[in-house]
């Protein structure tokens, strides 16, 4: 079998690529304004309690060195620790990347749900009314500003109709959590059979999951009615149909042909919204990982983004590998 | 002196019925400036069962316009302004795409050029041949590949059980073309139309290539349009040779009547181009006209180029009169042999 | 003046045939003159705050309300194009002249010998972890790294989108370079570098330009995206983005068009952008250059005189 040296392969780039990215991110973030000493003192802080903060934290080495020592503790699962949680860096991630990635992944299948039906309708009948549709809703989504759309999206449902759930986060403060096995809290109360918290959490669920579906499903629309016309317009569909092959079996055809291009764009759009969700996660208040990387930024907490930024490289480069085995599994001409 | 080389073989039975028949046929594409361009004009062409017709024209002539144009399907952005095509008592043009789908592939059927460029990359070509027998016939998956793979043995492909696995990239140019061979030819159709099916191959497997369509073609009593841009091959092939020249039929004639004596100047022309005899090519290849001054709506469209041309060549269309029994050529002035 | 009428035909002849480009081009058209004209036609200013009149509904007076501080938000929404439009336009050109110049480097000098292929190999590969970035994240960390300030805003676009033109460009350089008249140029004597940009440039340009306008709507998004969260343009200047971030609370309480209208007119300038980068996109794109170009004639024929008599021809 020759997937599996492929994937040895993949996994061994991994490294050196994830290194870069750490390489870049720390002297990056490190370039930013700001004495973590000084922010976690506050101003009545005096000069020695900051230098004594300073060189227990490590910030008296220089770049490099600091650098060195990231690494090191890296190598012991030590993200470091932030300051304004006062929690190790890889707890904080830990809780808060599976509400991120719940809050993506149910987004984006709602994305696909919208986009991948509506390109194709739009593929089929160029000149119909549902063609016209989809073709507004693929320029004009992706010229929504996602923050915008889930303020209208609380107006409307929350503010006007009281159908959802006021816009604090995750659960309502009144009902418990379920105990965290994934860290999602849909599958986590569907595991403890939990009933009340699976529909608070699915209530809440359904705003901000339906502002990324809605604007998400914008750049799937039009990759898949892009890729489908050209499909349906290409030799080998004009070939079958000259043959006499029934128009339902062209279209199967030149569906399967299509897939490799609307596989893509999920995928890099699922890279994207890990970091790219934050503006929703900021809005509903939902306590994801990219919040709070922002918040480390505004705030001069340096660890939480470096580890942030690890985590969603780490995501990226799976997702991505995923997607290439998938390509191999489609197209006999890739790997030849 | 152009000799045959090749003897003749016996005649076949010539019922007089027509197995396809274009009349007045007219193709255009639309311009950005005014009149539409006119790539098939008003054709007139019949078919006998079990014919070969060969159509010879250079690039641009209109072969795979009408070639397409016959199955309703003609190269975008062009479309059928006119005409008709009967073929089993009805009008081609005229049905409905659902009942043409079924004629398509099955009675009728088109064996293409560049074939790689043609078969669906991700499936297997056993099965691509597979489905058509499978839609056409009704057969069920296991008959289909059985026939898939009696067709690879017919067009004969080396190694056809392994090969009925293969993709269109893993195959040769000619072994691609053997593959749309057999996928014209899997139901038996009555009717084949070859385009170009031999270009780009190396020549000695064109030569396979033809005799293979020419038996296939035979063996099932089919009758085949055959276009070429190459003259010479269709020597020993076929029936009667038509040239077609910008969009009209220039000659058409039995082929031993086409070889030993054309009458057009523009098919005299094409004959000497291929000769072996220099004196000849010199004697009548005249370089292309840069612009188009004739009118072709009016006109004869070759007076540009022509080196027997007059002025009344220019005002009045020559209609295709008959020069002798079932030779006819499109010409005021026909070229006299002696 | 004949000019202009013919001018005007062509566009009357496009807006039958394709009636979202010139949808597109007047919406721009329109954002770029509010800003322009906003001193002139703005009822208020923009800054100013009037305490007694805030988060009025809107009314006559003020067409789009007021908001908590209680200034006027129309006059506040078409000031705003000219920051937003500014810094889009700005960081995108950056971002599209610097990555296009690496990328055509890059993509030239991909084979051939030595130092300079290893060092093209070595900027993808810089290219690639930069992409591998959360793009928010990023670009709020730039912006803080450097100072929040409208120049920093603009350097962040740039940098984010840069990657974009640069593996474009190195794309459309790759299959260029193989062609023969660059080969012919090369042979003649031209320089490298003159070659580049004597031959390998414009003919690359086409996708790329089809690129830059929609990516100056994007760019309008991260900038309103960034005041959104504090990291972009500093209130009070007008910014769409900063606007709906004011309105947040307000939106809950039911008070909805402090931040409605300017994401109203965020969402149409964007769309406006995509539109104007479609049609681009599409006299670039030789199959649907042929499409426009036959729907066009279809147009025209029945709208020249003397069109009856040749369609007259034309059917049996």
């Amino acid at each position: 079998m020759t997937i599996l040296p492929y994937i040895g392969r993949r996994l061994l780039f991994i490294a050196p690529q994830l290194l870069g990215i750490v390489l870049v991110s720390f002297f990056l973030v490190k370039s930013i304004p700001g004495d973590p000493a000084v922010l976690m003192l506050g101003p009545t802080a005096t000069p020695e309690a900051i230098a004594s903060l300073r060189s227990k934290l490590g910030l008296d080495h220089s770049l490099p060195v600091q650098f060195w020592i990231y690494l090191k503790d890296l190598a012991h699962g030590d993200l470091g620790t932030s300051w304004q949680t006062t929690r190790p860096v890889l707890e904080d991630l830990v809780q808060r990347f599976p509400a991120t990635l719940e809050l993506v992944t149910l987004g984006l299948l709602v994305a696909v749900l919208i986009g991948v039906p509506l390109g194709l309708a739009s593929a089929f009948r160029e000149k119909g009314i549902i063609a016209r549709i989809a073709d507004f809703y693929g320029l004009g989504a992706g010229a929504l500003p996602d923050f915008w759309l889930a303020l209208v999206l609380i107006f409307v449902f929350y503010t006007l109709l009281q159908w959802a759930p006021a816009p604090l986060g995750r659960i309502d403060l009144a009902v418990i959590p379920p105990p965290p096995v994934t860290g999602m809290l849909t599958i986590d109360s569907l595991l403890a059979a939990d009933w009340d918290a699976f529909r608070s959490a699915a209530a809440h669920l359904v705003l901000p999951v339906l502002t990324l579906g809605l604007v998400n499903a914008g750049p799937i629309l039009k990759m898949t009615q892009s890729t489908m016309e050209k499909m349906l317009q290409s030799d080998f569909s004009r070939y079958e149909v000259l043959c006499g092959i029934p128009h339902r079996l062209v279209v199967r055809h030149a569906l399967r042909n299509a897939l490799p291009s609307v596989v893509t764009i999920i995928s890099v759009l699922y890279g994207f919204l890990i970091g790219g969700a934050v503006l929703v996660e900021i809005v509903f208040s939902w306590g994801g990982a990219g919040q709070y990387a922002v918040q480390g930024v505004l705030n001069s907490d340096l660890y939480p983004v470096l580890g942030f930024v690890l985590f969603s490289a780490i995501f990226s480069l799976f997702v991505y590998l995923m997607v290439d085995l998938i390509y191999l599994a489609i197209d006999p001409r890739i790997g030849h | 002196m152009l000799t045959v080389t090749h003897s003749f073989e016996a005649e076949r039975p010539r019922p007089a019925a027509v197995a396809l028949g274009i009349e007045r046929l007219r193709v255009e594409f639309p311009t950005v400036a005014g009149a539409p361009k006119v790539a098939v004009r008003d054709l007139d062409l019949s078919i006998r069962p079990g014919e070969i017709l060969s159509l010879v024209g250079e690039s641009g002539a209109g072969k795979t316009t009408l070639a397409r144009s016959i199955l309703n399907l003609p190269p975008s952005p062009g479309r059928v302004a006119a005409g008709s095509v009967r073929f089993g008592g009805v009008d081609l043009l005229q049905l409905a795409e659902r009942e043409l789908q079924r004629i398509r592939g099955r009675d009728l059927s088109m064996v293409v050029p560049n074939p790689r460029g043609e078969l669906n990359p991700l499936l297997p070509v056993g099965d691509q041949i597979a489905t058509i027998a499978r839609v056409h016939l009704g057969k069920d998956k296991k008959t289909a590949r059985a026939m898939a793979l009696d067709m690879l043995r017919a067009v004969q492909i080396p190694d056809p059980e392994r090969r009925m696995k293969a993709y269109p990239h893993e195959l040769s140019g000619g072994m691609a073309q053997r593959v749309v061979i057999a996928m014209a030819l899997v139901c038996s159709p009555k009717f084949i139309i070859s385009d170009d099916a031999t270009s780009g191959l190396d020549v000695t497997v064109q030569a396979q290539i033809l005799d293979l369509l020419r038996r296939l073609a035979i063996e099932r009593h089919s009758a085949m349009l055959f276009i070429t841009r190459d003259v010479g091959i269709t020597a020993h092939f076929c029936d009667r040779v038509a040239v077609i020249y910008d969009g009209e039929i220039m000659e058409i004639a039995p082929r031993e009547s086409f070889f030993l004596a054309p009458r057009h100047p523009y098919t005299v022309m094409l004959l000497a181009a291929f000769s072996h005899n220099p004196r000849l090519r010199r004697g009548w290849t005249v370089s292309e006209a840069q612009r188009r001054t004739v009118d072709a709506a009016v006109g004869c469209a070759y007076a540009d180029r022509c080196p027997r041309a007059q002025a009344v060549c220019r005002r009045v269309k020559p209609p295709l009169g008959e020069l002798a029994p079932g030779h006819f050529a499109r010409c005021h002035f026909p070229v006299e042999r002696s | 003046m004949s000019k202009v009428l013919s001018f005007l035909r062509i566009v009357g002849r496009i807006a039958r045939v394709r009636p979202r480009f010139v949808v597109g081009y007047v919406i721009v058209l329109v954002a770029i003159l509010a800003g322009l004209l906003a001193p002139a036609i703005a009822p208020y200013s923009p800054i100013e705050a009037d305490p007694t009149q805030f988060l009025e509904p809107p009314s006559w007076k003020h067409l789009f309300g007021t908001d908590a501080v209680g200034m006027d938000i129309f006059s506040r929404t078409i000031y705003a194009p000219r920051i937003d439009l500014t810094i889009a336009v700005v960081g995108t050109l950056l971002s599209a002249v610097a990555g296009s110049f690496i990328g055509a480097l890059v993509g030239y000098y991909s084979t051939g010998r030595g130092v300079r292929v290893w060092a093209s190999y070595a900027v993808m590969r810089a290219a690639d972890v930069l992409q591998a970035f959360p793009v928010f994240v990023f670009a709020i960390a730039l912006v803080a790294s450097l100072g929040q300030s409208i120049q920093t805003v603009v350097l962040a676009i740039a940098f984010v989108n840069a990657p974009i033109y640069l593996r474009l460009m190195r794309a459309q350089v790759m299959s260029i370079r193989e062609m023969r008249y660059v080969e012919a140029s090369l042979v003649a004597g031209l320089s490298d570098l003159r070659t580049i940009m004597r031959h390998i440039v414009p003919n690359a340009m086409g996708p790329v330009l089809a690129q830059l306008s929609i990516n100056v709507g994007w760019a309008i998004l991260l900038t309103a995206g960034l005041s959104f969260i504090g990291a972009g343009v500093r209130a009070p200047t007008p910014e769409w983005g900063s606007m709906i971030a004011m309105g947040f609370q307000n939106v809950v309480t039911g008070q909805w068009w402090p931040s409605v209208f300017p994401g109203l007119a965020l969402a149409i300038t964007v769309f406006g952008f995509s539109l104007v980068g479609l049609s681009i996109e599409v006299v670039a794109d030789p199959v649907k250059r042929r499409a426009l170009v036959r729907d066009l004639a279809r147009v025209s024929l029945c709208a020249a005189p003397g069109a009856a008599s040749l369609s007259a021809k034309s059917t049996p």
